[in-house]
């Protein structure tokens, strides 16, 4: 990385790069003002999120935290995020590891078939799953595990773009080694490839877990009594007066994806200090 | 956030005999594979086979003749449907001046333009960008919108007397316009944290990233909260005094919807634009201005060639889901803003409950954007980035 640091020529103006700080620093009010306002109506004590504010309250966490249906969405929504996530990258893993290690047939027509569900829109995707759940060949009807199967087929080829890149580039000579030694195949994949490939593992899993739990469109369509919470949220914003008691739940969620995230980030930079060090 | 040296190696080509010498046999290879794939068959290709019995008609629903003369469900192969969705004349208008044109002859025009913008590299060295640069442009154009007064502008503009085809042109046009908006704020974003950061970069790039991570329900939300009646901004304008009632074009229209699209794209789109820049190898820039070149041609000889895969990425990454979105638009846009989602839709859930004919529409959008992410592959291949 010694090219990086070795800035020595001025690749843009002092003028561009005030322009640049400007633009970024107006971008980055643009982007989080959202969320700071959701914060603060979250205190409003007012029945609607409308301007001018009315005083301080603490009633809406209150109410949110006594309605009992957020609380079944959210475990709902938890159940289906976990068991998607959890079956996308055991998915994800079967499939990368042969395509990146083994002498596939048809290997460019594989890898498209596992990424393709990126590039269909999800609503296609949802109501070809309705058909198929109610009238097709597989009609286990609508419910959470059609959801959790619906966020299997999107998470999939997000946990296959982690892990399929990561599998390859790791040196198969370690693996020639550990087989020459007598492990076998199981054990080679088990005390070699694994613990390698395992914080890309972590990051696929979380991946296919964020996405389902923030998903709506999926979810809206193959739901039947039990909604999952983005879909309890979106039939809430329809109606301003369901709407308030959903904005403190909000905001927690929102602070605890922040704080999943930063903390993630720690993690990693802490993996590659120890990695550094040693 | 992935390092440069995280960065996707491809495996070595490898000889025939050397690739004979693989561990494992076939059997294991294809029984690891074999879950994925039947899982992906049955839940993903088989429901799409569904639905194209049912857009020609070779499948129905209802359980009686009577239920389905009722649903106006056609019986047996037809392609009454397809040829409801995809209407004979197209009227297109070049500022002011109307043509009315065939759908097919459109839809060859397209054509013409999407292979000109794969094989344009190949045709010739020289111009070959140009011929590429143009026919994008004319790609665009029918489908840019540029924000004029309280209305919107098109400088190029396709109707059609097909209800939902028309709906359709107008959903390309907002996505697309968001998604353009989207890539050209996330480029100098991108090229300030990749280029001038020199510190915790990674830390700035989660930051901008980490809104993306929140509940996408929740921003569009907060959207109403700043552009609705008695919003941030109507309220704050009033307060001040410049207008006496509410601007009514900031809420429940186009406008909404493309702000709010646009919103919720760019961080997440910052990050293959930032990957594209910062693979780059500073040696060539460096190389470049050593040899004479000014900072502008550098960044358009060598920064913006190289990053050009990520940036169509990118754009790619905000027109797909844009182009089928229905949550959004049934939120923020109101009437103006309705999309071709939400028609969709509402063919199999809610107001014209039509199997049939939602699944003709369907397998439409999915061919629109099928042949767009193929006239793109060819960039995307050539940064090895994304699909």
């Amino acid at each position: 990385m010694g090219a990086r640091d070795s800035s020595t020529f001025v690749l843009i103006s002092p003028i561009g790069k005030r322009v640049l700080l400007v633009f970024f620093a107006v971008f980055l009010v643009f982007l989080y003002l959202p969320t700071i306002l959701l914060v603060i109506f979250s205190f409003n004590d007012s029945t609607v999120a409308a301007f001018p504010l009315d005083g301080f309250t603490l009633r809406w966490y209150e109410l949110s935290w006594q309605t009992g249906e957020i609380r079944q969405s959210l475990s709902a929504s938890l159940k289906v995020a976990v068991a998607s996530a959890a079956i996308a990258t055991l998915l994800a893993l079967l499939g990368s590891y042969p395509l990146a290690r083994r002498n596939v047939r048809f290997r460019p027509l594989m890898s498209a078939l596992l990424l393709v569900p990126l590039v269909v829109p999800t609503v296609v995707v949802a109501v070809s799953l309705l058909t198929m759940f109610q009238r097709g060949a597989i009609p286990i009807g609508l419910g959470l595990p059609s959801i959790m199967i619906g966020h299997v087929i999107i998470a999939l080829p997000f946990a296959v773009l982690i892990l399929l890149p990561r599998i390859a580039s790791i040196d198969r000579r370690l693996e020639e080694a550990a087989s020459d030694l007598g492990a076998n195949g199981l054990q080679t994949f088990r005390f070699v490839l694994l613990p390698l490939i395992f914080p890309s593992i972590i990051s696929a899993f979380m991946i296919a877990f964020v996405f389902s739990i923030d998903e709506v469109v999926i979810a809206s369509f193959l739901s039947s009594e039990q909604p999952t919470y983005p879909v309890y949220l979106y039939s809430g914003l329809k109606f301003p007066e369901k709407t308030q008691a959903l904005i403190p739940v909000a905001t927690i969620m929102i602070l605890i994806s922040f704080l999943l995230a930063f903390g993630a980030e720690a993690i990693r930079r802490y993996g590659e200090r120890k990695l550094e060090g040693r | 956030m992935a390092t440069v040296a995280d960065k996707p190696r491809l495996p070595r080509k490898r000889s025939r005999r050397e690739r004979r010498n693989d561990g494992g046999s076939a059997l294991s290879t294809y029984g690891l594979l074999a879950p994925t794939l039947l899982v992906l068959a049955a839940f993903f290709l088989l429901p799409l086979y569904y639905i194209f019995l049912f857009s020609v008609a070779l499948k129905r629903f209802s359980p009686t003749e009577a239920l389905a003369a009722l649903n106006g469900e056609l019986n047996g192969f037809s392609g009454e449907l397809w040829g409801n969705l995809v209407s004979w004349n197209v009227d297109v208008a070049v500022l002011g001046l109307d043509f009315a044109i065939p759908a097919v002859l459109i839809g060859v025009v397209l054509i013409v333009l999407l292979v000109l913008t794969v094989a344009g590299g190949r045709l010739s060295e020289r111009h070959g960008t140009w011929i590429v640069g143009i026919a994008f442009a004319l790609l665009l154009m029918p489908f840019l919108t540029i924000p004029a007064g309280n209305s919107l502008l098109r400088i190029m503009q396709f109707t059609s007397e097909g209800i939902q085809l028309n709906l359709f042109f107008k959903s390309v046009t907002m996505a697309m316009t968001s998604s353009v908006i989207a890539v050209i704020v996330a480029i100098p974003v991108a090229y300030f944290l990749a280029f001038c950061v020199q510190r915790s970069k990674y830390t700035w790039l989660l930051i901008v990233i980490a809104p993306f991570l929140t509940s996408y329900l929740l921003r569009v939300f907060a959207w109403k909260v700043i552009l609705g009646d008695q919003g941030l901004i109507n309220s704050g304008l009033m307060t001040i005094g410049i207008i006496d009632e509410p601007l009514t074009f900031l809420i429940y229209s186009q406008f909404t919807v493309m702000v709010v699209l646009t919103y919720a794209w760019v961080p997440f789109i910052c990050l293959p634009i930032f990957l594209a820049f910062e693979t780059i190898d500073r040696r060539l820039l460096e190389a470049s201005m050593d040899l004479g070149a000014t900072r502008w041609q550098a960044f358009r000889k060598i920064t913006l060639p190289i990053a050009a895969p990520g940036v169509v990425a990118a754009f790619l990454f905000v027109f797909i889901p844009s182009i089928g979105e229905y949550v959004t638009p049934t939120l923020v846009g109101g009437v103006d803003g309705t999309m071709f989602g939400q028609n969709l839709a509402s063919q199999f859930v809610g107001g014209s409950f039509n199997w049939q004919y939602g699944s003709a529409m369907a397998l439409f959008l999915m061919g629109v954007v099928l042949i767009l992410v193929f006239a793109t592959s060819r960039f995307l291949r050539a940064g090895g980035g994304g699909l």
